[in-house]
């Protein structure tokens, strides 16, 4: 359980040991990434909780997620509309949702075991 | 099948932490953001100002001491000496001369060449008039066919030859070259050249003179022979400091 977060640890400590910097043209596709990242992630925990949690699901999302939020800023760049609001959007939607419905079912979860006890 | 989902899971969960930290640090960068505030800005203001000033003084000092070492070098006693001999030799013409001003050429009439008459020489007297009345419009330099004519010039007749300096003057055209201070006294003395009398009285003789347009660089050359100076001592120098 305790796996992910030590992973998520592991992750941030490397990225500011590495010192790499993203010139600025590129920071939006990787805040989109992060975005994306972000959402399959809240995804997979909520799946988890609801346990209808599937490995290939949650893998394939994760990369193809990025990849298209990523490609769907690099269009937008170059058609010169700003298409990664869109994905900022939806994925900021999903975010909310998904840590809504984690919140109630640890909710639920919190005050079963309460009546239990 | 617990610990392969928390595995996968684990690798995503670094990945995510490694591009947010990236991103962090890429995103922290320029929020170095300038906080000073307004006496600060002031102070810095006069910091650098004190020091473009004192660049300035520093740029000043140069200068300075460039314009003295300039000074020192134009005055010293080998450079005016130089510039001295330059002076005189250009003066006695010993050196080419360019500059401003006109050219005169001297050639037969040709109605009477066709009439059959015999070809003169021309008279010295008639060329001693030109450079005098030249002289008189404020000639600096003057060149007879190529050859300078200087103080101690002579135009005279040798054994029925007119000669200037010892070279005759026996291929027509015959070109004078007129140097003057600038162009507008180039101008003047073309003006007052064609009026003048002189080109009646190479007429009379059968010669025609033809007067160029003032010219800006016009070269005279320099006197071929050297100047033999005869009848001329050095002044004995008097002690003095």
């Amino acid at each position: 359980m305790w796996l992910p977060v030590l992973g998520l640890l592991i992750g941030l400590f490397l990225g500011s040991l590495a010192d790499i910097k993203i010139p600025v043209e590129y920071s939006n596709y990787l805040s989109i990434a992060v975005l994306a990242a972000l959402d399959t992630l809240f995804g997979g925990i909520r799946a988890h909780l609801q346990n209808i949690y599937d490995e290939k699901v949650f893998v394939s999302g994760f990369f193809f997620n990025i990849i298209l939020a990523a490609s769907l800023a690099f269009l937008g760049v170059h058609l010169g509309v700003d298409l990664y609001l869109a994905a900022v959007f939806a994925f900021g939607v999903r975010l909310f949702q998904n840590i809504a419905v984690i919140r109630r079912i640890l909710l639920t979860k919190w005050s079963t075991n309460k009546e239990k006890m | 099948m617990g610990q392969k989902r928390y595995f996968s899971i684990t690798i995503i969960t670094i990945i995510i932490g490694f591009m947010i930290a990236v991103q962090y640090q890429s995103v922290k960068e320029p929020v170095v953001r300038d906080t000073r505030d307004t006496s600060q800005l002031r102070e810095d203001l006069v910091k650098e100002k004190e020091l473009y000033l004192s660049l300035i003084r520093e740029i000043r000092s140069n200068e300075e001491k460039l314009e003295k070492y300039e000074t020192e070098r134009s005055q010293s006693k080998e450079q005016i000496l130089k510039e001295t001999l330059n002076e005189l030799k250009e003066e006695a013409g010993l050196s080419e001369v360019e500059g401003p001003g006109i050219v005169i050429n001297i050639e037969h009439v040709d109605e009477d060449l066709l009439l059959g008459k015999q070809v003169s020489a021309i008279s010295p007297y008639l060329i001693q008039r030109l450079v005098n009345e030249l002289n008189q419009y404020g000639a600096n330099q003057i060149s007879i066919a190529g050859q300078r004519l200087i103080n101690s010039s002579v135009i005279r007749d040798i054994n029925g030859q007119t000669k200037v300096d010892g070279y005759s003057l026996d291929s027509f055209p015959i070109e004078l070259k007129v140097v003057v201070e600038n162009i507008d006294a180039a101008k003047k003395l073309y003006n007052r050249m064609e009026v003048s009398s002189s080109a009646e009285d190479f007429f009379i003789d059968n010669f025609r003179l033809t007067i160029s347009e003032p010219e800006s660089g016009l070269t005279i050359p320099a006197y071929k022979d050297s100047l033999k100076i005869r009848h001329m001592e050095l002044a004995e120098t008097e002690k003095g400091g």
